[in-house]
C-alpha cells in the first residue's frame, strides 16, 4: 500500500499533487487567519490603547515590507547575488537570472557550455578527457578548476565592477549572459590524448616551448563531469585527482636532461668508466647499476658494461652509471643551482584569474649538503618528486633555448618568462644529444620521419610497485614547435609504455599544424 | 437541532473559538499531510511517533476550550483563536525541521507542547473570572522570585554560544519575563499619580517614586549584564517603557524610551564583543560573509529563495540556516511558506497583540489592566525583535520566536503568558 503511495508521489502527478498541497494550505492558512482577525470582539472598554495597536502593528508591516526587499527584490543587491551565487544552494537562487558563459578552446571549440533553462546544466562535448582542465559545476559537488576559477567571468559577475552586474537585465525576455572564457587547450589533441591512455593510469601534457600555452592537459583515468559522485568515492583509481599537475613522481632518466645541462654549463664533459658492476658512491649504499644489468640477468647472463662513455654517449643509452658519477662531479652547488633554476620546488602557476589561481603541487628536490647523495638524485631517483608539468617545463626551457615559460591554460594570459634555465648554447647542445637519443638511443621508437623529434625516456622505480614510464621530448630539433610529456603510473619501461602515447601525438600533432612552424610560432 | 445548537454555540466567546480552532487544525492537518509527503517520498515510512505533540493538539487544546465553555468564559474569542493558530503553526514547523525526529526514544523534546497546554491552563484559571487581581499582592514575590532565578542561573549556568543555560540548555531566564511584568504592574498600579504627571509632554515622574523603581530596575537589569543577554535586556527594558506608556497614558514615555533602548544598544555595543559582532553584521553581513555573517546571509538566501508563495511545507532547504529550529526559525517558514505565508502570519500576531492591548482596556483593575498590557507587550516586543533580527531590520538580539521557536522553557513562558491574558480577557 505505501509503496504504491510512494511511486505516486515520486512520480509526474506528485509534483501536481504537492503543489495543491502548497495551494490548499496557503489558502486554508489564509482562511483561518481572517478567522481570527474577523472574529468577534469584546465590548471595548474606557481606554484601547489605540497608539500601541498601530504602533506594533505599522512595526511588524515595516518589518515584512523589508523582508520583502529581501525576499521578493534581492536581486537588486549585488553583494547579495554573489553570496547566493555562491553559497546557496537551492535550485532557485540567482543562476536563474544569468547563463552561465562557455568555456572554449583555442579554436573556438565548446568544452564546457550552458543548457538553456537548466540552472545547474552543463554540457561537457569532451566529457571524461577534459575534465580535469575545465573542472565541473555540479549542484551537489560544487565547482572546480577553470569553472572555479573563472566563475566570476563566467556567471557575470567580474570582481571588479559593481554596478554592472546582469540582474539588472532581470526583466529582459532573454536571460543575461556571463562572458566566454577561451584555454589555450586543443579539444582534438585533448581527446586524443586521453584516448591513448586507454584508460591507464597517468597523464599527459602537451605545451608549446616558448609560449607555455598548454594544448593538452590529460589526466587519466578521467570521469563524467556531470556525474562527479562515483569518481569522489573511487579511493582506488582517484580519478578525481589531476595527476598531470597534482601528481608528484620521481622524475627518473628524464631528470638526466638537467643533469647533463648542469654539467655542460660547468664546461665538463668527462669521460667516466662505465663497468657492468654499477658505481658505489660511497660506503653502505647500494651500487648504481644500468638497466641492462638487469635484462641481462634475467636472462642468466652478465651485463659487461658500457665501458668509458662520453656525456652525449651516456645520454643516448641513458647510463645510470655514467650520470651518477657526474652528479657527484658536479658538486652539490651546481645541483641546488639548477634545481632552483628549474622551479622544481615550486608549484608553477598555469593559471591565475581575479577569484584564485591554478598550480600545480611542488615538487621536490631535497637541499643536498653531502656529495655522495647526489648519485642518486642525479638519475631521477631517491627523494626527488616531479609533476609531469615540472617536466613538461623544463623540456620545454631546453627546446626554446634555454629560457623557461610560465605554463599558461588561459588563451588571454600574456606570455610569461620564468628566467633562464641553461645559456642558448647549452641548449642546443642538449638538443643535439636528444635527437640523438631518438635517432639511434632509448627514444628509437619515437624518430617519426621528418619531425626531427628530440626526447628522453625515464623509466623512474618507485617503492610499492613497478616503474612509472615517462618519455618526454619536443620536435622539430630547430625551431621547435611542441612539447610533449607523458607518464604512465607502473607503466613499466618508458621507451614501452609512454614512447608510443607520445609518438601518436606528435603525428596528431603534426596533422594539426603544432609542429612544423611555418611563420612566427603563434601564442 | 444540530444546526441550532451549532448556532448557540458560535454565539458563546469558547463556542467562536472552537470554531476557530477548528479552522487552525484544518491548516495544520494540510500541513503535516504535505510535510509526510515529502517525507515519504525519500523514506517509505509513516513517522507516527513524531507526531505525538500535533495528536496533543487536536485533542488537548479542545479539551481546554471545552473547560472554557464549562466555567462560562467570556472573554474574547480572538486571543485563543490567535495562540492555538500559532503553536499549531509551530508544531508542524518544528516537525517538518525534524525537531521530534527521536519520537519516543527523546521524550524530552515531545513534552514542551504539553507542558505547555498546561501552563495556558494555568493561566486561565489564576486570572479568569476576574481573579487576576489578586495577584497585585504577590508583585513583591515575583520580584524576588525572578532575582532567585537569576541567582541561580549565574551560580549554576554554563556558557554556550554566548549566552549562559542551565544543564540540558534549558534557558530559565525565559520565566523571568512574566515575573517582571507581574512587579511591575503591582508597583506601577499604586503609584499611577506619581508617574501621569507631566510638564509640556515631558513625563514628570514623582521623584521618590521614580528613584525606588530606578533602584528596584537596576538589580535584575545588572543580572542580565553579567548573563550577558542583550535580546532580555531589550526586551524588558521596551516592556517596562510600554507599562510606563499604559499607566501615564503619555506618549513621551514612548519618545523616551525609544532613545533610551537605542542608546542603550549603542552602549552596549561598546562594552561587550558579542553584542559588537551583531552590529557589524547587520551594518555590513558582506564585510565577513563565510563567518560572522554566514547565519543571517543563509536566512536571507533561504527568503530569496521562497519567494512570494515558498517552496511549500517540507520542500524547501531551510537546514542551510545554521541552528534554524530556534532563533531562526523564521526564515524556514519565510522560505516554505513565502512572503505570502509570512504575511499571514504577522497578521495573527497583529491580530493577538490588538487584541492583547484592547482586552487590556476592559479590565477592572489598574492592575490588571497594567498585567495585560505588560504581557501583551513582552510577547510583541519579543515577536518583533526576533522577526528583525532575522530578516536584518536590526541586528539579532538572540530572542524567541513565541509560540513557535525551539525549546521548551519559550514555548511554556509564552504559552503561560497566553493563558494569563486569555483569563484576563473575560469579563466578569
Amino acid at each position: 500500500m505505501l509503496e504504491t503511495v510512494v511511486e505516486f508521489l515520486n512520480g509526474a502527478q506528485g509534483r501536481d499533487f504537492f503543489r495543491f498541497l502548497k495551494v490548499a494550505f496557503l489558502a486554508f492558512f489564509t482562511v483561518a487567519a481572517l478567522a481570527v482577525l474577523f472574529a468577534p470582539r469584546a465590548r471595548p472598554g474606557r481606554v484601547s490603547y489605540g497608539l500601541l495597536r498601530v504602533i506594533v502593528t505599522a512595526a511588524l508591516a515595516a518589518v515584512l515590507a523589508y523582508q520583502a526587499t529581501w525576499q521578493l527584490a534581492g536581486f537588486v543587491k549585488p553583494d547579495f547575488v554573489r553570496f547566493m551565487r555562491r553559497y546557496n544552494k537551492r535550485p532557485r537562487a540567482a543562476e536563474t537570472q544569468v547563463m552561465r558563459g562557455p568555456i572554449l578552446d583555442r579554436r573556438g571549440l565548446v568544452l564546457a557550455a550552458p543548457v538553456p533553462g537548466d540552472v545547474w546544466g552543463r554540457r561537457y562535448p569532451l566529457g571524461e578527457s577534459a575534465v580535469h582542465p575545465v573542472g565541473y559545476f555540479h549542484s551537489r559537488f560544487g565547482i572546480t578548476a577553470v569553472e572555479r576559477v573563472c566563475d566570476p567571468e563566467l556567471s557575470g559577475y567580474p570582481a571588479e565592477t559593481k554596478e554592472d552586474f546582469p540582474g539588472k537585465n532581470l526583466f529582459a525576455v532573454r536571460a543575461a549572459e556571463g562572458a566566454a572564457v577561451t584555454l589555450t587547450l586543443d579539444a582534438g589533441l585533448q581527446a586524443k590524448a586521453y584516448e591513448l591512455l586507454e584508460g591507464r593510469k597517468g597523464a599527459v601534457v602537451v605545451m608549446k616551448p616558448r609560449s607555455g600555452a598548454l594544448l593538452a592537459l590529460v589526466s587519466s583515468p578521467g570521469f563524467d563531469p556531470l556525474n562527479p559522485q562515483s569518481a569522489v568515492e573511487d579511493d582506488e583509481n582517484s580519478p578525481v585527482f589531476n595527476r598531470a599537475v597534482q601528481g608528484r613522481y620521481p622524475p627518473g632518466s628524464t631528470f638526466k636532461i638537467l643533469i647533463a645541462g648542469m654539467a655542460l654549463e660547468k664546461g665538463l664533459s668527462p669521460v667516466y668508466a662505465c663497468p657492468g658492476m654499477g658505481y658505489i658512491a660511497g660506503p653502505n649504499t647500494p651500487p648504481i647499476r644500468d638497466s641492462e644489468y638487469y635484462a641481462y640477468a634475467r636472462n642468466g647472463a652478465v651485463w659487461p658494461g658500457w665501458g668509458r662513455l662520453g656525456l652525449e654517449e651516456a645520454l643516448v643509452h641513458s647510463s645510470n652509471v655514467y650520470f651518477a658519477q657526474l652528479g657527484v662531479g658536479c658538486g652539490t652547488p651546481a645541483f641546488n643551482r639548477v634545481m632552483a633554476r628549474a622551479r622544481i620546488n615550486e608549484a608553477l602557476v598555469y593559471l591565475e584569474a581575479a577569484s584564485g589561481k591554478l598550480k600545480t603541487a611542488c615538487g621536490h628536490a631535497p637541499e643536498v649538503a653531502r656529495k655522495r647523495k647526489l648519485a642518486l638524485l642525479a638519475i631521477g631517483q631517491g627523494e626527488v618528486l616531479v609533476t609531469p608539468l615540472h617536466v613538461a617545463c623544463f623540456t620545454a626551457a631546453v627546446a626554446a633555448g634555454g629560457e623557461m615559460a610560465r605554463p599558461r591554460l588561459r588563451a588571454d594570459e600574456p606570455v610569461e618568462k620564468l628566467g633562464m634555465l641553461f645559456m642558448p648554447g647549452t641548449a642546443k647542445q642538449l638538443g643535439e644529444m636528444l635527437r640523438k637519443a631518438v635517432r639511434s638511443g632509448t627514444g628509437r621508437a619515437a624518430n617519426v620521419p621528418g619531425l626531427e623529434v628530440c626526447g628522453k625516456t625515464g623509466t623512474a622505480q618507485a617503492p610499492g610497485g613497478d616503474d612509472h614510464a615517462w618519455f618526454t621530448c619536443f620536435a622539430p630539433q630547430r625551431r621547435p614547435g611542441i612539447v610533449v610529456t607523458v607518464l604512465v603510473e607502473r607503466g613499466g619501461f618508458g621507451a614501452k609504455a609512454a614512447l608510443p602515447v607520445a609518438r601518436a601525438l606528435l603525428e596528431e600533432a603534426d596533422r594539426l599544424g603544432y609542429v612544423r612552424q611555418t611563420g612566427e610560432e603563434l601564442k | 437541532m444540530s444546526r441550532k445548537s451549532k448556532k448557540s454555540d458560535a454565539a458563546t466567546p469558547a463556542g467562536a473559538a472552537t470554531g476557530l480552532f477548528l479552522l487552525s487544525s484544518l491548516a495544520v492537518l494540510l500541513a503535516c499531510l504535505s510535510i509526510l509527503g515529502v517525507r515519504l517520498c525519500n523514506a517509505p515510512a509513516l513517522p507516527w511517533e513524531q507526531m505525538i505533540p500535533i495528536g496533543v493538539y487536536l485533542v488537548g487544546v479542545p479539551l481546554i476550550l471545552g473547560w472554557l465553555k464549562i466555567t462560562g468564559w467570556k472573554g474574547d474569542p480572538g486571543l485563543p483563536g490567535a495562540v492555538f493558530l500559532l503553536c499549531g503553526m509551530g508544531l508542524v514547523v518544528q516537525f517538518r525541521m525534524g525537531s521530534f525526529a527521536q519520537g519516543l526514544a527523546r521524550p524530552l523534546a515531545l513534552l514542551p507542547f504539553p507542558l505547555g497546554l498546561a501552563a495556558f491552563f494555568v493561566g486561565v484559571t489564576v486570572t479568569g473570572k476576574g481573579r487576576g487581581r489578586w495577584l497585585a499582592g504577590t508583585g513583591w514575590l515575583a520580584y524576588l522570585a525572578a532575582a532567585g532565578v537569576f541567582a541561580v542561573m549565574l551560580l549554576l549556568g554554563r556558557r554556550f554560544r554566548g549566552g549562559i543555560y542551565m544543564p540540558g540548555h534549558m534557558n530559565p531566564s525565559e520565566i523571568i519575563k512574566p515575573l517582571l511584568v507581574i512587579f511591575l504592574a503591582a508597583y506601577l498600579s499604586r503609584r499611577q499619580k506619581d508617574f501621569s504627571e507631566t510638564q509640556v509632554g515631558i513625563p514628570v515622574p514623582a521623584l521618590d517614586s521614580l528613584l525606588a523603581l530606578i533602584f528596584l530596575w537596576a538589580l535584575p537589569m545588572m543580572f542580565v549584564f553579567l548573563l550577558k543577554d542583550l535580546g532580555l535586556m531589550m526586551l524588558m527594558n521596551a516592556t517596562l517603557i510600554i507599562m510606563l506608556f499604559a499607566v501615564s497614558q503619555g506618549t513621551g514615555y514612548l519618545a523616551l524610551g525609544l532613545a533610551a533602548v537605542t542608546a542603550a544598544g549603542f552602549g552596549m555595543r561598546v562594552i561587550s564583543s558579542n553584542v559588537r559582532n551583531r552590529f557589524d553584521v547587520w551594518l555590513n553581513p558582506f564585510a565577513d560573509p563565510t563567518g560572522k555573517g554566514w547565519q543571517t546571509l543563509q536566512a536571507l538566501c533561504a527568503m530569496y529563495s521562497g519567494g512570494a508563495w515558498g517552496a511549500g511545507l517540507g520542500s524547501g532547504v531551510p537546514q542551510a540556516v545554521p541552528i534554524v529550529t530556534s532563533d531562526f526559525i523564521y526564515a524556514a517558514m519565510a522560505e516554505e511558506l513565502g512572503l505570502f505565508g509570512c504575511a499571514m502570519l504577522l497578521m495573527v500576531y497583529a491580530v493577538l497583540f490588538s487584541r492583547g492591548f484592547r482586552a487590556a482596556g476592559a479590565t477592572r483593575t489598574p492592575f490588571e489592566r497594567l498585567l495585560c498590557v505588560g504581557l501583551t507587550g513582552s510577547l510583541a516586543v519579543q515577536t518583533l525583535i526576533n522577526v528583525a533580527g532575522v530578516t536584518k531590520a536590526l541586528p539579532m538580539t538572540g530572542v524567541t520566536l513565541p509560540f513557535i521557536s525551539h525549546g521548551g522553557s519559550s514555548l511554556i513562558t509564552s504559552m503561560l503568558i497566553a493563558g494569563l491574558l486569555t483569563g484576563l480577557s473575560d469579563r466578569k
